[in-house]
């Protein structure tokens, strides 16, 4: 059977009116320097969820949620899919056209793939990724960092001791494996290395991939309780930063940033030359930038709460024009702003206790919605009326918090959730390329 | 992953997805993308590895000419730059770009003897029912020199002859449409940019951020020196 090439090109534009591409990121902290942002409302919240055991089908799921004021299902949850077992979902991040959403186990070391720009309101799980620790030696997935063409992923831990020791692993859009890189364990530029890693950012125009530090497999996945107290065991967090040549995969410099430094901002903005961190365990803001010779510095530019009492800053969320930080704060539940106008001197302008337990926290790139979810990982959440699981969605107008809508995670029998992205309806597009999938 | 690479299997999964037609749409606002910064010292040539990203899948394409030629033909035996356009784009940092950034890395290779003969560029036409031989060669005129540069201009017989390619490197593309359901003439994609070794493997890709023309020069000399 032939076919006319101008004719099923006609026909299949003529047949639909909405199809096509355009996932997208959370949008202030991810890969911002690729395209597709959505500028304006997002539509739909996909939540990478941990399982529970005896609450629903027990399994870690994807959740999606419909964001949009304007729909008839706004602020609830729509879609869901389970991935078959209960591996510590944590973190996920999109790909370089923002398609498809990676997502890790911390504990499975499992990479999940899942299709969520051909219909962003029922992503699909299309492939699943087992061979990280084989190929790499890491395990522990955690953050999935979008280059061209591939996905950098930073990992927790490695396969043989479990300990902080890791590096970074390399893989195609397709899903096969390239190549790992040791986070340094020796000394560069005076600061001797941990080998331990975290996350990752990107700054293009710098060249720049700069990495921090947590801790492995044996304290994460290990009841919070008893790791305070096993003071053997709380050595073994990051204490280090790292400044890589994002080209060459080398690494440039170690910085010394105590006490497990976790997510980066960079500001990408012409003319910033900085990012930005905090430590979960000293509870500090820490600004990296260059120093008068061009030699990047790091130092601690602000307290986060009060740092005795260890409130653990989990995440944090840069706004578009890098003038503002959310920060939230585990222990004291609190979701905090600070005014970052000038970054060598953060001001905290704001504040709410946003529940008993609070994690990850994503706002929309207009600053006008912000998203707190409440679980940090399966064993070191808060037990009894403290544990809290939800996902709450508040309006901010530059002076306070508002409610828009809450999802009660347990209430829903979905689980523990984590990490956030947001997606939008595609726009009126006809598919050239049609169901292809990679 | 899975892939639907036949043609029965591209016009039913198109058909499925128009009940989407209709949905509430966010107030998305792509905004406008940036033009590429360099704020640094490009690693010098043969200083860093380039990772071995994936091998190409082979396609019969269409040339200039009219003439089937085998991507394969196109992407081995030379050191070469590949990447997806349309002629009538219109999109300053999109194609057009694109094929400037490309104009003056010729010009740089031309000028460097130990590279002259062992690079080439290759434009592939993301739309064939326009862009015919006769009128990607009309289009090629554009970007030729003396003395001349391998520098291949193709598109393809037909669009399901082309998705595979466009899968391989994962380009999606779609059309964009008007309020009353018209094609209007800007497709969307990613702008991306191969490099391909010798032996017909990806071994950087470039999207707009990554545009820095040292940075492609030392790259495409980093693997001139692979092989000496």
């Amino acid at each position: 059977m032939k076919f006319d090439s101008r004719l099923i090109l006609s026909f299949c534009i003529a047949a639909i009116m909405s199809v096509a591409i355009a996932s997208h990121a959370d949008e202030t902290c991810n890969s911002p320097y690729m395209s597709g942002l959505i500028k304006g409302q997002e539509d739909f919240v996909h939540v990478w969820t941990l399982g529970v055991p005896g609450m629903g089908d027990g399994s870690d799921k994807l959740v999606t949620i419909d964001a949009n004021p304007a729909s008839k299902t706004y602020g609830e949850v729509i879609h869901k899919i389970s991935v078959g077992g209960r591996g510590e979902a944590h973190h996920m991040g999109f790909t370089d056209d923002r398609k498809y959403i990676w997502a890790g186990g911390l504990d499975d070391s499992k990479i999940y793939v899942f299709d969520v720009g051909t219909s962003p309101s029922h992503p699909k799980l299309v492939k699943t990724i087992d061979n990280l620790p084989a190929k790499s030696g890491f395990i522990g997935p955690h953050t999935f960092y979008a280059l061209p063409g591939r996905m950098l992923i930073g990992n927790l831990s490695n396969a043989a001791d479990k300990g902080g020791v890791t590096g970074m692993a390399v893989y195609n859009n397709k899903g096969d494996f390239i190549a790992r890189y040791d986070m340094p364990a020796s000394v560069i530029k005076q600061v001797k290395g941990d080998g331990y890693g975290y996350d990752i950012a990107v700054n293009p125009a710098k060249n720049a991939l700069l990495t921090s530090s947590f801790a492995g497999w044996n304290n994460y996945m290990r009841d919070l309780g008893e790791l305070m107290k096993d003071s053997e065991a709380m050595k073994h967090f990051g204490n280090t930063m790292v400044m890589w040549n994002l080209k060459t995969m080398e690494p440039e410099q170690v910085l010394a940033v105590p006490g497990a430094p976790l997510e980066i901002r960079w500001a990408l903005a012409a003319g910033q030359d900085w990012a930005i961190t905090a430590t979960a365990l000293t509870s500090q803001l820490w600004l990296v930038s260059r120093d008068a010779q061009g030699a990047w510095q790091a130092k601690d530019v602000a307290a986060i709460g009060d740092p005795a009492k260890i409130p653990l800053p989990v995440d944090i969320s840069i706004s578009a024009d890098a003038k503002g930080l959310w920060v939230n704060t585990f222990m004291d539940g609190t979701t905090r702003y600070f005014d970052l106008t000038d970054p060598e001197h953060p001001r905290q302008t704001y504040s709410k206790h946003t529940g008993s337990q609070v994690n990850m926290v994503s706002q929309s790139w207009d600053g006008r919605r912000v998203y707190v979810t409440s679980s940090l990982l399966s064993k070191w959440d808060k037990q009894g009326k403290d544990n809290e699981q939800f996902l709450r969605a508040f309006h901010w107008d530059g002076h306070e918090l508002t409610p828009a809508f809450e999802i009660d995670f347990t209430k829903e029998q979905l689980g523990r959730p984590h990490h956030m992205k947001f997606t939008a309806n595609p726009p009126r597009v006809a598919s050239l390329t049609g169901a292809s999938v990679r | 992953m899975h892939r639907i690479g036949a043609l029965a299997g591209f016009v039913a999964g198109v058909l499925s997805l128009s009940g989407l037609a209709g949905v509430a749409g966010a107030a998305t606002d792509p905004g406008k993308a940036t033009a590429p910064r360099m704020e640094f010292v490009a690693p010098p040539p043969g200083s860093y590895k380039l990772q071995k990203i994936q091998r190409v899948t082979d396609a019969i394409l269409l040339d200039s000419s009219g003439r089937s030629v085998r991507l394969s033909a196109l992407t081995h035996r030379k050191i070469t730059l590949l990447t997806f356009f349309y002629t009538y784009c219109a999109d300053p940092l999109g194609c057009p770009f694109a094929h400037t950034t490309l104009a003056g890395l010729r010009d740089r290779v031309r000028g460097d003897h130990t590279l002259a003969e062992r690079v080439r560029f290759v434009s592939v036409s993301l739309d064939p029912t326009h862009d015919t031989p006769g009128v990607i060669a009309g289009y090629s005129k554009e970007f030729a020199v003396e003395p001349k540069f391998d520098w291949r201009f193709v598109t393809a017989r037909r669009v399901p002859d082309l998705l595979p390619v466009l899968d391989d490197f994962g380009q999606d593309v779609s059309v964009e449409m008007d309020e009353n359901g018209h094609a209007t003439r800007t497709l969307h994609h990613m702008l991306k940019m191969f490099l391909i070794d010798a032996r017909g493997e990806v071994r950087e890709i470039y999207t707009l951020s990554y545009l820095q023309p040292q940075v492609m020069f030392n790259d495409i000399k980093t693997l001139a020196l692979e092989t000496g």
